[in-house]
């Protein structure tokens, strides 16, 4: 399905290893994505590196964790959220959609991105296929996405950037983002 | 936030409902407000149970203890779940890897020497004649650049140390003679106090050490399996200057410690209970003076500047970026 291989020679397509490793658990160097990873992919390419090598974040750090806590609070409406094989952990609507919540005008592209993973992964590693939801908490709006061929490459080139970001022995350099002031690792990025 | 508390009588600090109090031998109660606590600094005899101690861990809050003649001796840390294989893993390597250790030594002792000359020029400035001593910081600091071993870089820190404290007694009113550091114990006044400094600033940096999961026993500049944390010895290095010997200057110059604040006996001498609460008092302050980061983009306590370091050095283990040690900048 995915014909990328081949633009790595000799190795093997981080979609195909990231489909083996969750169809098989003895698969020997898996590879995991999670929806947050998929949200840091878009966001900040040193974030998603931090984050893949359990670098701690300051508890003390007065700034909220992005997107996680909005989530939590800001939207009551009835769900429920489904762990799946401890990987990915989307939130089913009652119809049965998924559902993301899209905390802010600027981060609308990563929790797209997110839900997208969502669908995706349900099609090819758990066989079913679903329909999403991106929701506005404060604004009302709600916005249907569907699994296209062009937003299914989309998640699959993530699913690359995100093995070679986290497989580099260094993290992208800092550079000055909105994402910076609200982020975990401001201080820690910014200490010089 | 990241306030510390300093209890300086005898007594009993206890759990008590949800906060801890202090039940002094003449039975006072006070209450510590720990929620925005770094860390209580126990100087008096101390009674406490393991009821208090996770609860002080279970709020993050370090409890550093200070004895008699070498004022530190030991600290109840928070466990807090700061733990990162990785970053040990990293720590070790640099430790092992003698060129990198050698890189990571020479960049503290050459921020420690920046920042004894920010002090020195800053009397120089004054009414004082320093240029010999700015000289000879500068030849260390032209020496630190191609020290070949630790050894050799604790060398060049010892020696750029000496010219340093040879302006303490050009500086210091009569009544306070310093003659050279001694400790262990201190031999006077200059001394104690300069000693009591030291080990409030090192304990400060055990609290942000912990603050990250940087290991604290594994140093660079000094030789790890020392007593004391040695990863603490080396950033105290850097921060002595801007801390202890500021606060010394300050308040000796201003009259603030009188003979009656030192305990004289046999060949040592050390600051009395009311003379460790004015220190830490002035201490305190220091550390809560805020300047603006250049990098950060905002204020930040000097006590913060303690932690930022850790974070510099703990991104520079593992990421490879640059370590560029604390110069005083302003
Ligand atoms: S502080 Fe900025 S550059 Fe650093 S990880 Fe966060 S968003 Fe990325």
């Amino acid at each position: 399905m995915s014909g990328h291989a081949d633009e790595r020679t000799g190795e093997t397509d981080p979609v195909n290893l990231l489909l083996e490793s969750a169809r098989d658990e003895a698969v020997e160097s898996p590879f995991h994505v999670t929806g947050v990873m998929m949200q840091y992919y878009e966001v900040c390419k040193r974030e998603l590196w931090f984050e893949s090598r359990d670098v701690e974040i300051d508890r003390e750090n007065p700034n909220v964790v992005r997107g996680t806590h909005v989530d939590e609070t800001a939207y009551d409406e009835k769900r429920r959220n489904l762990s799946i094989d401890g990987r990915i952990a989307p939130d089913l609507l009652d119809d049965g959609r998924v559902v993301e919540v899209k905390p802010s005008s600027t981060l609308v592209e990563p929790a797209r991105l997110q839900l997208l993973y969502y669908l995706w992964y349900l099609d090819r590693v758990v066989g079913v296929e679903k329909e999403g939801v991106l929701a506005h908490p404060t604004e009302r709006k709600r916005e249907s996405v569907e699994l296209t061929d062009e937003n299914e490459q989309q998640v699959e080139d993530a699913i690359r950037g995100i093995y070679d970001v986290v497989r580099s022995d260094t993290p992208p350099p800092a550079k000055e983002k909105p994402f910076c002031e609200s982020c975990a690792y401001h201080d820690f990025c910014w200490s010089c | 936030m990241n306030d510390n508390y300093h209890i300086f009588s005898d007594g009993r600090v206890e759990r008590h409902n949800d906060t801890v109090r202090l039940v002094t031998d003449d039975d006072e109660k006070k209450y510590l407000p720990i929620e925005n606590a770094e860390a209580l600094f126990l100087h008096g005899q101390i009674d406490f149970n393991t009821r208090v101690i996770s609860f002080l861990d279970d709020h993050g809050v370090a409890m550093h203890v200070f004895g008699w003649n070498d004022y530190y001796s030991g600290s109840i840390m928070p466990e807090r779940g700061q733990t990162s294989g990785q970053t040990v893993v990293e720590q070790v390597r640099a430790y092992d890897d003698e060129a990198h250790r050698g890189k990571i030594a020479r960049e503290i002792v050459d921020g420690s020497i920046h920042n004894m000359r920010a002090n020195v020029t800053y009397y120089d400035n004054r009414d004082y004649d320093l240029d010999s001593t700015l000289d000879a910081l500068d030849r260390r600091r032209e020496e630190i650049q191609s020290a070949e071993s630790v050894e050799e870089a604790m060398g060049v820190e010892a020696s750029a140390r000496r010219a340093y404290y040879g302006i303490f007694d050009q500086i210091l009113p009569e009544g306070f003679v310093f003659g050279g550091r001694k400790y262990n114990p201190p031999n006077n006044k200059v001394n104690s106090l300069i000693s009591f400094g030291n080990s409030l600033v090192y304990a400060n940096i055990v609290s942000a050490i912990r603050a990250t999961a940087l290991d604290p026993t594994i140093s660079y500049l000094h030789e790890p399996g020392e007593r004391r944390y040695s990863l603490a010895l080396d950033l105290a290095d850097l921060f002595k200057p801007v801390l202890t010997d500021r606060v010394v200057f300050r308040l000796v110059n201003r009259g603030q410690l009188s003979d009656d604040d030192f305990d004289s006996e046999m060949n040592a001498c050390l600051l009395t209970e009311t003379g460790r609460e004015t220190f830490s008092k002035e201490f305190e302050q220091t550390l809560d003076r805020t300047i603006e980061h250049p990098r950060l983009n905002r204020k930040v306590s000097y006590q913060y500047l303690l932690r930022v370091e850790a974070y510099k050095l703990k991104k520079h283990l593992l990421t490879g970026e640059p370590y560029e040690s604390f110069e005083r900048w302003w």
